[in-house]
């Protein structure tokens, strides 16, 4: 009896077994009919969903086909926030990607993990010059004098506002509100000529915190954003950083404030069905909004407190990231895909297709880029935008690997004041917690 | 017992004793054979990360999820002192609150109602089963649309009535209601499933007798149904309850844990914990935590509600 179960489970293993080498024999014959075409394969994790995603996937399409040497293969690996984690799992292994497309904040975790490549040396090499680049972008992804990615997508944070809506309340559709203040008196005014239509909605989101901060040259962290050494302390607990909350607190009383949430989605349908006139959001979404909206939207600058200057903002979007530990021919390979991409030709066509702005500002002058002004000038603001940032630590953005963390504790407390909560309250506790996040993440790097 | 029977042949006895003793260890031996095979993937895929899991929550982790510095019990306090995690914890019960009895009732009545023998039944129980078939990604999503605050369904039919909008989402007071309703929509299907089935293995002979000495509908519910069908709601009500602390999907897709970490459920958390904030450790410590409640929930249901089910 014994025996004969024994034998069952010897067999089954045996099928097992079986089973895995006939998988990893097909698989070397995989790689072995790739290495017939003689193409060198790159494998590109990316975030692009929705219309950016078509537009990235024709651009690789191109590249495919425009040379014979090599092969990339774009994934789409979920949202940022499910690559950079998927990547950390797998990163240093054989199933890693040759580069990986990873969300501004992440940078200082991808620096921190050990399994990049930094493309300092891919520069060096070669003395590429990156020097044609935005000259802000530049400022951003330089941390210590060196490039460790390749920039790719980057975006700033507009207000976009319904024309129709503006021309209904007596305002002047071509000039937006600049200022919180004259947000607050124009989402009264759109209010009053249509009950059903709430003025202004800001995104219970980290991100558009932060922007609005850098704005008004308010830093997010000390020593100097986390650019000097890493930070140990919050610096936005002044009124800077409560400004901001003061003024959704202000809208919420009057009623003139729409509250989506954390949901982007929600917002922008809403927008859309004409709901709230007013609201904020990635430049990214330009295209999405103009093409969709049955009504003229109006692109302009994030506003600022009148007591505060306008500083400008900080890049937004993502860059490139080269594994490490991969064969130099295949790095090599995704170097060269790095440096098609960020050609005028591709990044003309990337801005106009996403409203994603072109990195390198040669784009501009590509004929695509004219033509699409022509028929859609709110393309040009984000551009403009950060064309007048002027550089400072507050403009470059902060840079630590607990931002996702600090992100998610403003958005409850933006939340909580959406929802009538004390802003003194609901401020001060979000401050301490993010000094909490960050103590405890410090410690965890063993500092 | 047996032993003051036994006294008289005490050689016999220790003998005796000791074939028994052999005998019982031959037969264990024998189980733990034909156990070797489901032993070896649960230490795999069970043991083994449970244990490292309960490590991991006495460190402090890099991003890989290494381990860095020992912390001793410093997680546990620190969670236990967070007043975001005691509220996730009082979320994650008020949720196993609001969905479990509504799942099972809203089951029960139609299951009841479906287990009539009438003309086209089929259709019915497709019907009040479907929402097994629907992932909790695309019913979210769905929920999703009915939720939206300006162009969903429900806050266009109050507004038809001349009602306020309500934030079903955004609102604090409304959020944990709002994903606690779809959860009940979504979990109907599996919950009817099995209830209706409980109820066709009822013996028929017991309605029949009942007919025959006039008993009416209410009456048999309450005498014959419900007693027959205990082990099977007890079955639905502890897999529901594991479920509710479980839950994630439908958190992540509605409310990603928001208004004001209202639906900050455990599940949830632990997600946020080490995926977005990559502190392992900490989530690690709440992992552990969610493990010794559904343990502890599990045993009293185990020693309350075995005693009040009838098995046949």
């Amino acid at each position: 009896m014994i025996k004969k179960f024994f034998a069952l489970i010897m067999a089954s293993l045996l099928v097992i077994l079986a089973g895995c080498g006939s998988n990893q024999t097909s698989s070397t014959e995989k790689g072995s009919t790739s290495e017939k075409d003689d193409k060198q394969v790159v494998t590109f994790w990316h975030s692009m969903s929705g219309v950016p995603q078509e537009t990235l996937n024709s651009i690789v399409e191109e590249y495919n086909s425009s040379q014979d040497k090599v092969q990339v293969n774009a994934e789409f690996q979920g949202t940022y926030e499910e690559s950079l984690p998927k990547f950390h799992s797998v990163g240093g292994t054989k199933d890693a990607p040759t580069m990986i497309q990873v969300q501004e904040i992440g940078s200082m975790s991808m620096i921190n993990s050990g399994n990049i490549e930094a493309i300092q040396k891919f520069i060096d090499a070669e003395n590429y010059d990156m020097s044609g680049l935005e000259e802000n972008i530049i400022n951003y992804y330089k941390v210590d004098d060196k490039f460790y990615s390749m920039p790719f997508n980057s975006s700033t944070p507009v207000m976009y506002y319904n024309k129709d809506a503006f021309k209904k309340a007596g305002l002047d559709p071509e000039k937006a509100p600049e200022t919180f203040e004259e947000v607050e008196e124009a989402g009264k005014k759109i209010v009053k000529s249509n009950d059903q239509m709430k003025g202004f909605a800001l995104q219970a989101y980290g991100w558009l915190f932060e922007e609005l901060l850098a704005n008004q040259g308010g830093l997010l962290l000390n020593n100097d954003n986390g650019r000097t050494d890493t930070p140990t302390a919050v610096e936005f607990d002044n009124e800077k950083g409560k400004s901001i909350f003061e003024w959704a607190k202000r809208m919420t009383d009057a009623g003139t404030f729409a509250n989506y949430g954390t949901n982007s989605d929600n917002m922008l349908s809403g927008f859309l069905a004409g709901d709230v006139a007013m609201f904020l959001q990635s430049s990214a979404s330009s295209r999405d909004v103009i093409d969709n909206a049955p009504f003229e939207v109006g692109v302009a600058f994030l506003p600022h407190p009148e007591a505060e200057e306008r500083q400008g903002v900080a890049i937004g979007g993502a860059s490139l990231w080269m594994s490490s530990g991969k064969e130099e021919a295949e790095q090599n390979a995704a170097w060269e895909f790095m440096k098609y991409l960020q050609t005028p030709a591709v990044q003309a066509k990337w801005h106009v297709g996403t409203g994603y702005f072109a990195i390198n500002p040669a784009a501009y002058d590509e004929q695509v880029v004219k033509d699409a002004y022509k028929e859609m000038p709110q393309l040009q603001v984000s551009v403009q935008q950060l064309q007048a940032t002027k550089p400072s630590f507050a403009t470059q953005g902060a840079l630590m690997d607990m931002i996702p963390a600090e992100r998610k504790i403003i958005e409850t407390a933006l939340e909580t004041v959406y929802n009538g909560g004390d802003v003194d309250e609901a401020f001060n506790s979000a401050v301490e917690q993010v000094n909490a996040a960050i103590e405890q993440s410090n410690a965890a790097r063993g500092k | 017992m047996n032993t003051e029977s036994a006294m008289p042949f005490e050689y016999n006895q220790v003998h005796f004793e000791e074939v028994k003793k052999q005998q019982r260890k031959k037969v264990f031996l024998k189980g733990l054979l034909f156990l070797l095979p489901s032993l070896l993937l649960f230490s795999i895929f069970i043991f083994y990360p449970m244990i490292r899991t309960v490590y991991l929550s006495f460190f402090l982790t890099n991003q890989a999820g290494i381990t860095t510095v020992f912390v001793g019990m410093q997680n546990y306090i620190d969670i236990f002192t967070s007043p975001i995690f005691m509220k996730s914890l009082t979320s994650t019960f008020l949720f196993v609150l609001f969905t479990v009895p509504g799942t099972i009732i809203v089951s029960l009545f139609l299951a009841v109602i479906a287990n009539e023998k009438i003309k086209g039944i089929g259709f019915f129980r497709m019907i009040f089963s479907s929402t097994m078939g629907v992932s909790v990604a695309a019913a979210s999503v769905f929920w999703l649309f009915l939720f939206h605050p300006s162009i969903g369904f429900f806050n266009k039919i109050l507004v038809t009535f001349g009602f306020d909008k309500i934030g079903w989402l955004t609102n604090p007071e409304w959020a944990l209601a709002s994903v606690s309703l779809s959860t009940v929509w979504m979990n109907i299907g599996f919950t009817f499933l099995i209830i209706l089935g409980g109820l066709q293995s009822i013996d028929s002979h017991l309605y029949e007798s009942a007919n025959i000495d006039g008993a009416g509908f209410l009456y048999k519910l309450r005498r014959i149904t419900i007693p027959m069908l205990s082990p099977t709601l007890f079955f639905v009500v502890t897999v529901s309850i594991i479920n509710a602390f479980q839950t994630f999907g439908q958190i992540d897709m509605l409310t990603k844990g928001g208004p004001s970490n209202e639906t900050n459920l455990i599940v949830y958390s632990i997600y946020r914990e080490a995926f977005v904030n990559y502190q392992y450790g900490t989530a690690s410590a709440q992992a552990v935590v969610l493990f010794i409640i559904i343990l502890i929930m599990t045993v009293i249901q185990f020693k309350l509600g075995e005693r009040k089910v009838h098995y046949q």
